[in-house]
């Protein structure tokens, strides 16, 4: 479980930095700060989420919270209890 | 895009809008104090003694009691208004390009049925434009908590585009010009 949510964080990671590039705020952000915080627009978090529905195979639901959206890390744990 | 379109400059009677350039390197460092300076802009021309604009938990900016207002930015521009004696403001500024997946992320099938051209009259960055007003807008309500600026709905109105959710309504206005979309939602 620990590892995949390693696994994920790290290919959301990815998808940011395809998005901002690598010399973006993405290279430095960590896992838990809030991503809207750290610069990512509502556009892009938007573009974010569509990414992960074609990565990792899911759709999201139209009830998930506001809290699931808000750091990598929150993403990943998401996204891997959805696999559960 | 740098300039302040044209257009867009002034905002209305009782609507004071100011905009600020961002500064190299353009990161989310000069963004933020631009939209602070764009903030304390607008709320001298509004007549405010008090000009800061603390970030409070959540990231959102809060507006002097008095003079409610709002802060967007894109890049390379910033704009604030303050609008004293409303209940809730939002404004924001696009200029991304949205793909279609993102296009039907963001709007419901009966938005992008009667309001996106050549049915209606908006385009895809206006219509996201103006649920993230909304959504600035709805702040601090019942509405608001817990809510996602895409699920805000969008209909036409005698003056525009009303946005609403979960039982709350607010107008919003929706400007374009060189890319740049422009919207305001004040609620009363």
């Amino acid at each position: 479980m620990a590892d995949q949510v390693t696994e994920t964080r790290q290919r959301i990671r990815e998808l940011l930095i395809e998005m901002h590039g690598p010399d973006s705020f993405v290279r430095t952000v960590s896992d838990t700060v809030s991503l809207r915080q750290q610069g990512l627009s509502s556009a892009a978090l938007v573009s974010l989420l569509v990414r992960m529905e074609d990565a990792f195979g899911f759709e999201w639901d139209d009830d998930i919270q506001p809290e699931v959206l808000r750091s990598i890390s929150s993403l990943a744990e998401h996204v891997v209890a959805l696999r559960v | 895009m740098t300039a302040v379109p044209a257009t867009l400059a002034t905002g209305t009677p009782g609507t004071y809008l100011e905009w600020r350039p961002v500064a190299p390197p353009y990161g989310p460092r000069e963004q933020f104090a631009a939209g602070r300076q764009a903030a304390a802009a607008a709320l001298a021309a509004a007549g405010s003694v008090v000009r800061t604009v603390p970030r409070v938990v959540g990231g959102r900016p809060e507006f002097p009691r008095g003079y409610p207002g709002s802060i967007a930015h894109t890049d390379r521009l910033a704009v604030a208004v303050v609008v004293p004696g409303a209940a809730g403001v939002g404004v924001d500024i696009e200029d991304a390009v949205l793909t279609r997946r993102v296009v039907d992320f963001v709007l419901y099938e009966s938005e992008r049925r009667s309001l996106l051209a050549p049915a209606g009259d908006y385009s895809p960055v206006e219509l996201f434009s103006a649920k993230e007003a909304a959504f600035k807008a709805l702040d601090g309500t019942a509405a608001g908590d817990g809510l996602l600026f895409w699920r805000i709905g969008l209909a036409r109105s005698d003056a525009g585009l009303v946005a609403a959710f979960d039982g709350l309504s607010v107008p919003v206005w929706v400007r374009s010009e060189g890319g740049c979309s422009f919207a305001l939602a004040v609620r009363r």
